[in-house]
């Protein structure tokens, strides 16, 4: 029994850790105390992780369905089958979900494989799209698609600006840099409606309504004008479209802003100004699980321009990935809007370098998101997923009508049920590959144990599918196609396994001029231009989702931060994770409703009363949970596990998960 | 006493070796950093190296252990149990002396008590132990304070002390007996035990201010804790900065809670495990008609140090449940550990 350095695959921080290996099973896990971002530390996700790598409810055969059970079937059988029923469709009849919890290997195949043997667009990740949304506002405006700033180097930060989300549940060791970084010093604030944990761990928390985030950060922006906070002189060389913008917030009203979002004027200032005297300042926000808004992303980067903060080699904008690889995942062009390495898709020259270093022709039809080709395409026919690990599964209807599913998974769990053909998948430790951190730290996890039953790498899988129809790919290893994702995404060009072996990750972009990786992308000029991201000059008020004050005077809000224990599907094959979220199921067995202290006590409302939340459309009945986190007016429903989504939030739950942002109107009654 | 020159120290590895599986401090080589693992290389062994970073509990209680294996025939109505035994013994070479205390606390939790633990007792029957004195602390050390350190007193087979070219070896067993002689090492002559003694005291002497400053907070501490006179607003302040990852007790050498699991083989039998747990999950204390969800975290903690400092603890391991090794501290993502709570308790007395 030995300990062997690795990395957590669950959230985007990749904690480095020791797992302790015995003969060819996981038996116990340890922190790294030498990684330079975790230190040492792993929440309770990653403590646990051994507990997952120990199950047995694995996927170890390929599997053909055969009405409504599966036949166990050899490999060969299982490609020539998949690859003759691949044949029949048009690239626009596909789509592709990969995984954010699978290698850059993995994903940068599945990519090539839907792109150039497929000939299909339809190409997406099953995470929700905030990440992409993020690059491409980070890309408009600061000409980087990533995070800008270094968590390695948290602790010499004097300002830290949390916005949304829970950060202290998503990324945990996150939340714990920032909370070391305080106690070095630095003044830490939390924009959000709920008191989460980060908000207690901050010096200022300033709780907009919900809707509202975007609001009270383009009010941050106008305080700076207001309290002539900013250089305005010398803003119009450094930020391209200054003037448009400084007149855009000239429209903007502290005090009907204050009254709208429900902070302060005071507040606003107050912060407006630690901000200003900052001489490092962080700005961080969650994407994957449950993301910061568009307008919000824009109104960040906007009052981080204004105030001067991006072009120094301290701070940054810093979207936290929820999911291990999900930053990978994009940098691989898993995504119908970049193609690998963050080429545009809606360029001809983006597809002509791909074509050369591909040697094949491309397919320039827009593609979508398999979630959209889902729900609007009728001609969709057939869809490739990689570890579908949500127990919640979107659109089944649609998909139990699809001609042809492959699944690629390493564990039994709902979504197999609903494939053709179903591919085994390796775990994380039993082949190489590398994984992309929310900080661009690019990690090499080593294999560890032999995979069960001669589990093949989907690589192989993959290569074998595109030279049975009729393009022979020749990879042998993960490390072949790294070295081949160097040639391709310039940002990795500097990358082999070689290297990482001998490190705990690079932060890209590693490259000729960056061999060690790069810790400030925008210290630099090259490559860097600023540029305001916003629309027009709208009514604020207009924006603002008012909802039915009388008849519905309460915002229901569906959270997938705060109670969110990893993809459920994983976590259930944990013990005492799985036990910790079950805890709360124990007590409330058929869901709850938070409730803020002010509204029960006005409704004369008992912890646990059952209450009936009744919409325009719907209506349904749950526990209450008094809560001292939310604020008066609103309503929060944890949306982690089946038996508590209520049946009517599903039909309503594409608009309401997309982020915390958007809420229903409701009203709440009393059940006696 | 007797004499084992430096250069030797491989004889008593290898001689080791033949009989047990060796466990010591090695280097990650990538990281640096020191980790208390069963050695592949027994080369890697690194009697120099500072504090490992884990403590050597998981040799005695892994953190996932099978401990029985049973089956339920449904037909006959039948249930067969069957004890699991994988132990094997297990040379531990080079403990701190903090942690050896740490293997002694864990004595009396599981073996010390009405029940005695079986599982427990095998993996602790097949041990031989080599304790090693620290010649100097390291930063995060505090085991003055909790009077188990920098040298071992009790429990080891065989311990050693660098001195100059060799180590100064005590013999505290039978077992550690024989194998001094079958290697054939020589006394160590009557100035030995002086020489041990003045070893200790330099590195005593040699302590952190921080240690040196909280060995009579400790004391306080303990008093405040047992008493219960502790303002609430101090758990209410550690409690909000508690992430709950539950580091503390998996890395504290004395913390001995556990979990119990049945997990279903996919070829038939059911096998019960026994995993590392904690106090600090809501779980694990299963709090029902939470009305303030935010309490409990604070109950939590509360009951962690309580456990870690308290007399009425103290008196079931016959010493302090903390050892002083400092880790829980390295490990907390909420900046908490014990040597913080202390601080935050006589900042309370004193009104800092
Ligand atoms: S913070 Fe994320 S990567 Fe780190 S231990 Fe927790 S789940 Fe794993
Ligand atoms: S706490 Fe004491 S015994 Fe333990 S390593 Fe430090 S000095 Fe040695
Ligand atoms: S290590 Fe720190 S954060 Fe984790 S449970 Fe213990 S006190 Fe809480
Ligand atoms: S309480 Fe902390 S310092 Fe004390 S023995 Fe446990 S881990 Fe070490």
């Amino acid at each position: 029994m030995s300990y062997y350095r690795g990395i957590c695959n669950f959230c985007g921080t990749g904690c480095g850790h020791l797992l302790q290996v015995e003969g060819n099973r996981v038996r116990g896990v340890y922190p790294l105390p030498g990684h330079p971002l975790s230190r040492g530390r792993l929440c309770v996700r990653g403590w646990h992780i051994h507990e997952l790598l120990q199950t047995e409810e694995r996927i170890t055969r390929p599997l053909i369905r055969e009405g409504n059970s599966f036949r166990p079937v050899s490999y060969d059988e299982a490609i020539d089958f998949t690859a003759s029923r691949l044949k029949t469709f048009s690239g626009s009849e596909l789509a592709f979900l990969g995984s954010p919890r699978a290698s850059n290997e993995e994903n940068y195949l599945f990519g090539k494989f839907a792109r150039a043997v497929m000939k299909s667009n339809n190409l997406s990740l099953t995470s929700d799209a905030g990440l992409e949304e993020s690059a491409r506002i980070l890309l408009e405006g600061c000409g980087f698609p990533a995070m800008t700033g270094s968590l390695s180097a948290l602790r010499q930060a004097d300002f830290i600006l949390v916005v949304g989300g829970d950060l202290t549940k998503q990324n945990p060791i996150i939340a714990s840099e920032i909370h070391f970084a305080r106690r070095s010093g630095a003044f830490v604030a939390t924009i959000s409606p709920r008191k989460t944990q980060m908000a207690r761990l901050s010096q200022q928390h300033l709780r907009p309504n919900p809707g509202t985030i975007w609001l009270l950060l383009e009010a941050l922006a106008r305080a700076l004008q207001t309290e002539g906070l900013v250089l305005i002189d010398n803003l119009e060389e450094r930020v391209e479209n200054a003037r448009q913008y400084l007149e855009y917030l000239d429209s903007l009203d502290l005090k009907q802003a204050s009254a709208l979002t429900g902070v302060e004027e005071q507040e606003i200032i107050r912060l407006a100004r630690k901000f200003y005297e900052s001489k490092s300042a962080y700005a961080f926000y969650p994407v994957g699980i449950q993301s910061l808004d568009r307008r919000s992303i824009s109104a960040l980067l906007n009052l981080f321009l204004l105030a001067g903060k991006l072009d120094r080699p301290a701070g940054g904008i810093c979207p936290v990935t929820g999911i291990s690889n999900l930053l990978g995942s994009l940098d691989m062009g898993v995504s119908p809007a970049f193609l690998p390495g963050y080429f545009p898709a809606d360029d001809e020259a983006s597809w002509k370098r791909l074509e050369e270093l591909w040697q094949v022709r491309l397919d320039r039809k827009p593609g979508k998101s398999a979630a959209a080709c889902l729900q609007e395409d009728q001609s969709l026919k057939a869809l490739l997923v990689v570890d579908h690990d949500e127990e919640i599964i979107r659109h089944v209807n649609r998909i139990k009508e699809l001609e042809f599913v492959v699944y690629f998974g390493a564990y039994q769990n709902a979504f197999a049920s609903l494939a053709t053909v179903i591919f085994p998948r390796l775990n994380y430790i039993e082949g190489d590959g590398t994984y992309t951190n929310s900080e661009r730290r690019v990690q090499l996890s080593q294999k560890k144990v032999e995979p069960p039953a001669g589990i093949k790498p989907m690589w192989e899988i993959l290569s074998r599918l595109a030279s049975a129809l009729g393009q022979p790919w020749p990879y042998k290893s993960a490390e072949e196609i790294m070295a081949e994702i160097s040639r391709v995404v310039p940002q990795y060009s500097g990358l082999s396994h070689e290297k990482l072996r001998a490190s705990l990750g690079l932060r890209w972009p590693v490259d000729d001029r960056h061999p060690g990786g790069t810790e400030f992308p925008l210290a630099e000029e090259t490559g860097r231009r600023f540029k305001f991201v916003f629309e027009g000059s709208a009514d604020r008020r207009q924006n603002l989702h008012s909802g039915e004050a009388g008849r519905f005077p309460f915002k229901l809000v569906v959270g997938r931060s705060n109670y969110f224990w990893h993809q459920n599907s994983v976590m259930k094959r944990t013990f005492i994770p799985k036990r910790e979220y079950n805890a709360l199921l124990l007590l409330y067995p058929g869901g709850f409703v938070e409730v803020s202290e002010e509204d029960a006590r006005a409704l004369g409302l008992r912890e646990k009363q059952p209450v009936r939340i009744v919409s325009e459309a719907a209506e349904l009945k749950l526990a209450t949970r008094i809560s001292p986190d939310i604020l008066p007016g609103m309503l929060y429903i944890p949306y982690f596990i089946e038996e508590m989504i209520p049946g009517f939030l599903h039909r309503q739950v594409s608009e309401l998960e997309k982020n915390e942002e958007f809420f229903l109107p409701v009203r709440l009654e009393k059940v006696e | 006493m007797y004499w084992l020159p430096r250069d030797q120290v491989r004889l008593l590895v290898n001689r080791l070796a033949e009989s047990y599986a060796v466990y010591g401090p090695r280097r990650d080589e990538v990281s640096g950093e020191v980790v208390f693992d069963r050695l592949e290389y027994l080369e890697r062994l690194d009697l120099q190296a500072a504090i490992p970073y884990n403590p050597p509990k998981h040799a005695l209680l892994p953190q996932y252990e099978e401990i029985l294996k049973y089956l339920y025939q449904k037909q006959s109505r039948k249930v067969t149990i069957e004890k699991i035994s994988k132990v094997e013994p297990k040379a531990l070479v080079g403990l701190r002396a903090c942690d050896l205390n740490g293997i002694l606390c864990l004595d009396r939790f599981f073996l010390g008590q009405e029940f005695v633990d079986e599982v427990y007792l095998e993996h602790r029957q097949k041990l031989f132990i080599i304790s090693n004195t620290c010649v100097r602390p390291f930063p995060q050390c505090f085991c003055v304070c909790t009077d188990s350190g920098p040298a071992a007193g009790e429990g080891f087979d065989l311990d050693l002390t660098l001195a100059g070219q060799g180590y100064l070896v005590q013999v505290g067993s039978m077992k550690g007996q024989k194998l001094v002689e079958e290697l054939g090492l020589r006394e160590a002559g009557p100035e030995a035990q002086n020489l041990r003694e003045k070893i200790v005291a330099e590195s005593v002497s040699s302590f952190d201010n921080f240690a040196l400053e909280n060995k009579a907070w400790i004391s306080r501490a303990t008093n405040r804790l047992t008493t219960g006179f502790i303002k609430p607003e101090v758990w209410e302040y550690i409690g909000n900065q508690c992430f709950e990852c539950g580091a503390c007790s998996f890395v504290c050498p004395t913390c001995s809670c556990f979990n119990v699991e049945d997990v279903n083989r996919v070829d038939g039998p059911t096998d019960r495990v026994r995993t590392w747990d904690s106090c600090s999950f809501e779980g694990y204390t299963k709090m029902a008609g939470d009305h303030n969800p935010r309490k409990p975290v604070e109950d939590r903690r509360n009951k962690r140090f309580f456990c870690k400092l308290s007399y009425s603890q103290s008196k079931k391991y016959l010493r302090p449940g903390c050892v002083g090794c400092g880790r829980c501290a390295r490990v907390c993502p909420g900046d908490i550990g014990l040597p913080n709570v202390v601080t935050y308790i006589r900042r309370e007395i004193t009104g800092e």
